[in-house]
């Protein structure tokens, strides 16, 4: 078997993650997809820091886990602030901002 | 064994000075007490700003791309930009320093008791300054980055306090959380992005740097279709922080949404720190493998342009106006983008500085204009302001005029530069859609101009409020800058193409 | 030190026997997190594709990053967010009818086209160099290896990364807490305040509820605060038969003021 399936199986995991955030409607679990596409990235550095013979990929994706929980921090925190002024974490129940 | 790394401090400086004083300011937060807190971030805001702008100052001359090892490059055009983003946040920050934009306690729920005691009380969430000095350092350090840990890092220290401070409006509080929310997401999703674009290049380059990149275009050896892959995720990334279509989705609902100040800073500032990262990563590193994105950019500047024109022309509230305005502008500036020459970084530059000063005076002129319930943003209750109060709304016709590129004001010299680079490079076809798209536009700046002086004054309680002393400085220099760099543009210009250059 | 340095260029067996086995889980699992009603599913399934990663980085020689993936990412980021959940909304669940009406298909065409998109084109890849592997680069450990890259060529992102984590800190913090504005009167205090008020009524304290009640019989409305009955409390059918009877006989008469 070939290295690439590592690829693969990121790419997979992307996009995946990428229609995850376009089709649920609760936004921490919005959230939760993009957190599955920076992790698909995540693989994707190690892959290719396996193939090129650097560490430099393994370092990027030490501070992809590192800026990821900051943005966790900041993302749930907004998500708790909306979820107590309407009692609904569905961005559905978010709508006015319309045309 | 490790040998220690070997930093240039004195360029990496302003940097670190607006980085030590934001976390000054949250010492601040930590040990002052509430009274004297307004006062005294501000103080320390401005001074930091002050300060950090000198040091520039003083290093302008000098260059290198190893003052982080291979993290960042500081030079001309990363000099030029770092300036920029300091004056416009000096500017931005005067506007901020008025707190009745703010809840006086975020995690007081809109409507509560608490928050009521908490305006009697006379809170105020001074936080808002060090966010503001964090989204500042990270917004002078995206535009000189030069490998892709760095660019992402930057990226995400200039929006996480973006995200924050969108939320904290006084006024309309669910609307603006609603905005919080929905750049959170929106940011994040793109984020992933160009991270995972910034994986495809290392794929394809074996090197993290923007250097290493070029190398491996020239050298040709790794497979194309990485390449092509990362070209396109890391392009999603930067559109959507510049809002070009068809990444724009956030920006009305995200500058209508949060607090008026704010607004300004973001459309200003992150424009010029944003454009700046893309420049370099299309110029330095993507410059030999020009022919496989430019097509697909001039397209989208094509279309961003007129999108943001027409777009406008059936808003109602001044700041969705002023939004799709900044589409459009996105629009030009990516046109710079893609010309490719010294003259298109040049007029870039120079844009940047021009339209984010006009961008943060109109948003201080919006947030004046108010009845008993707060900001007016309608701009059918805007009729007949000019003959209650001239001198503002002379104001707000000179920052509209601006946008439209009347001669005579800065954003008419920034269009001309754009679009000379933009011939130059042979792009044809770009000049002739950004005449038009600028046509299509004057026509809605020139319509609210008429709304304010030629209608009659309606009977509404909208009226001009006295400004606060800091705001009315702010919009003083915006609009004597406006004035000035239309008069007399090669203040400015040339210094614009004497910093155009980027160091490998 | 552990040698978990795998064959590099096609990957020997054990490694592809692995990859085989839990690459399919790991995909099933990220489609089950998209499709799952409840929310906590979700962030469980999410939480298995993160081992399931972390599996793979210790195979691939990123033996620092397993486990950091494993302490950090799910122990730390992960059970954030289920912490979250069970504050916001353990019992919501999305209902899975989507308003937009299009949007279904659209996104699933834009999954197929996305996700064949990204495959075929990454099959025709043929990466142009052969597989390196990381054994040299790990020559002096993994750690250490990631250590010298982190503190000499790294060393600034590293630093600016801190600036990150003081927003998180203080943005949590801004949208989160709440400073108190006036001081709770203390238990001592109250206790002065009730037996130096003008009566002394009310020193042991108010009644709770219910203790002025007067009935408890089904057809009888209950008495709001102020006097006047309940509408609510009385079942409908009841007040449609007619069979509702008047609480104005068990209402409290106004007592005249005491003389002291």
């Amino acid at each position: 078997m070939d290295v690439s399936n590592y690829v693969y199986l990121s790419a997979l995991l992307f996009t995946i993650g990428a229609i995850g955030v376009v089709v649920r409607r609760n936004a921490i679990v919005i959230f939760m997809c993009v957190e599955l596409m920076l992790n698909a990235a995540n693989l994707a550095f190690v892959t290719f820091s396996r193939i090129h013979g650097n560490l430099s990929g393994q370092v990027a994706s030490f501070f992809t886990m590192v800026v990821a929980a900051c943005e966790v921090v900041v993302g749930l925190a907004i998500i708790v602030a909306i979820y107590r002024s309407r009692r609904s974490a569905s961005v559905d129940d978010a709508s006015l901002l319309k045309r | 064994m490790l040998t220690s790394p070997k930093l240039d401090y004195a360029l990496l400086a302003p940097i670190l000075i607006i980085l030590a004083t934001a976390i000054l300011g949250v010492l601040v937060e930590a040990f002052i007490k509430q009274a004297l807190r307004a006062r005294l971030q501000l103080t320390i805001s401005l001074a930091g700003i002050v300060i950090a702008f000198e040091q520039l100052y003083r290093v302008r001359n000098q260059g290198s791309s190893m003052a982080a090892i291979t993290s960042v490059s500081i030079d001309g055009a990363g000099i030029f930009l770092q300036g920029t983003i300091l004056v416009l946040a000096f500017v931005g920050i005067l506007l901020i320093a008025d707190q009745d934009h703010f809840a006086p306690q975020a995690s007081a729920l809109p409507g509560s008791i608490e928050e009521a005691a908490a305006l009697e009380s006379g809170r105020a969430q001074t936080e808002v300054f060090p966010l503001t000095l964090f989204a500042v350092s990270g917004m002078m350090l995206f535009p000189v980055a030069t490998d892709f840990i760095t660019l992402f890092v930057a990226l995400e220290v200039l929006s996480l306090p973006l995200y924050l401070m969108a939320g904290l409006s006084r006024r309309r509080r669910l609307l603006s959380q609603e905005a919080a929310l929905k750049y959170f997401l929106l940011g994040a999703y793109s984020s992933a992005f160009f991270l995972f674009g910034a994986a495809l290049l290392y794929g394809y380059s074996g090197s993290l740097s923007l250097n290493g990149l070029t190398d491996a275009i020239h050298g040709g050896g790794g497979n194309d279709v990485f390449l092509l892959l990362g070209i396109a995720f890391v392009s999603v990334g930067l559109l959507f922080k510049v809002g070009a279509v068809p990444f724009h989705s956030w920006t009305p609902d995200v500058y209508q949404g949060a607090p008026t100040p704010i607004t300004g800073f973001m459309a200003a500032a992150t424009k010029a720190a944003a454009f700046g990262a893309t420049m370099r990563i299309f110029y330095v590193g993507l410059d030999a493998a020009q022919w496989s994105w430019k097509p697909i950019i001039s397209v989208i500047a094509v279309v961003t342009m007129l999108f943001g024109a027409i777009a406008a022309i059936s808003q109602r509230d001044i700041k969705r106006i002023l939004a799709f305005s900044s589409i459009a502008h996105a629009g030009f500036l990516l046109t710079a983008v893609v010309s490719l020459n010294q003259s298109g970084l040049a007029a870039l530059l120079f844009y940047s500085v021009a339209y984010g000063l006009a961008t943060l005076g109109a948003f201080g002129v919006v947030t004046l204009i108010r009845d008993s319930a707060g900001e007016v943003s309608d701009i059918n209750r805007w009729l007949g302001l000019g003959k209650k109060s001239p001198l503002i709304a002379a104001t707000m016709s000179l920052f509209l005029l601006s946008f439209a590129g009347i001669p005579l004001t800065s954003g008419f010299v920034g269009k001309f530069a754009i679009f000379s680079a933009a011939y130059e490079s042979g792009n044809i076809y770009l000049v002739v859609v950004g005449v038009l798209a600028s046509a299509i536009a004057v026509f809605f700046y020139l319509r609210i101009i008429l709304m304010l002086f030629f209608a009659d004054a309606s009977n509404d309680s909208v009226s001009v409020v006295i400004p606060p002393l800091l705001t009315r400085v702010a919009i003083f220099l915006s609009a004597i800058v406006t004035i000035l760099l239309g008069l007399a543009p090669s203040i400015l210009f040339d210094v614009a193409q004497n910093f155009a250059y980027f160091i490998r | 030190m552990i040698n978990f340095a795998l064959e590099v260029g096609p990957t020997a067996t054990p490694e592809a026997v692995m990859f085989w086995i839990l690459a399919p889980i790991a995909v099933a699992a990220a489609a089950g997190m998209i499709f799952a009603k409840k929310a906590v599913h979700s962030a469980l399934l999410l939480a298995w594709v993160m081992i399931t990663l972390a599996i793979f980085y210790i195979a691939q020689d990123a033996l620092f990053l397993g486990i950091v993936q494993i302490v950090v990412y799910t122990g730390a980021v992960m059970m954030l967010f289920l912490f979250i959940l069970m504050l916001v909304g353990v019992d919501s669940s999305d209902s899975l009818v989507e308003n937009i009406r299009g949007l279904r298909p659209a996104s699933i065409v834009a999954a197929v086209g996305l996700g064949g998109l990204l495959v075929s084109l990454i099959g025709r890849a043929t990466l142009g160099t052969d597989v390196v592997g990381l054994s040299a680069a790990n020559s002096g450990g993994n750690v250490q290896g990631i250590a010298e890259e982190l503190f000499t060529k790294y060393v600034w992102a590293f630093e600016v990364v801190s600036a990150l984590l003081i927003t998180a800190a203080l943005g949590a913090m801004v949208l989160a807490h709440s400073s108190v504005i006036k001081s709770r009167t203390a238990q001592r205090d109250q206790s002065i305040a009730r037996f130096r008020g003008a009566s002394l009524a009310n020193a042991a304290g108010l009644p709770s509820s219910g203790v002025f009640s007067r009935h408890n019989a089904v057809d009888v409305p209950a008495l709001l605060p102020d006097g006047t009955p309940a509408p609510t409390s009385i079942s409908k059918t009841l007040e449609a038969r007619g069979d509702m009877l008047s609480s104005k006989p068990f209402e409290l008469e106004e007592k005249e003021a005491e003389e002291d």
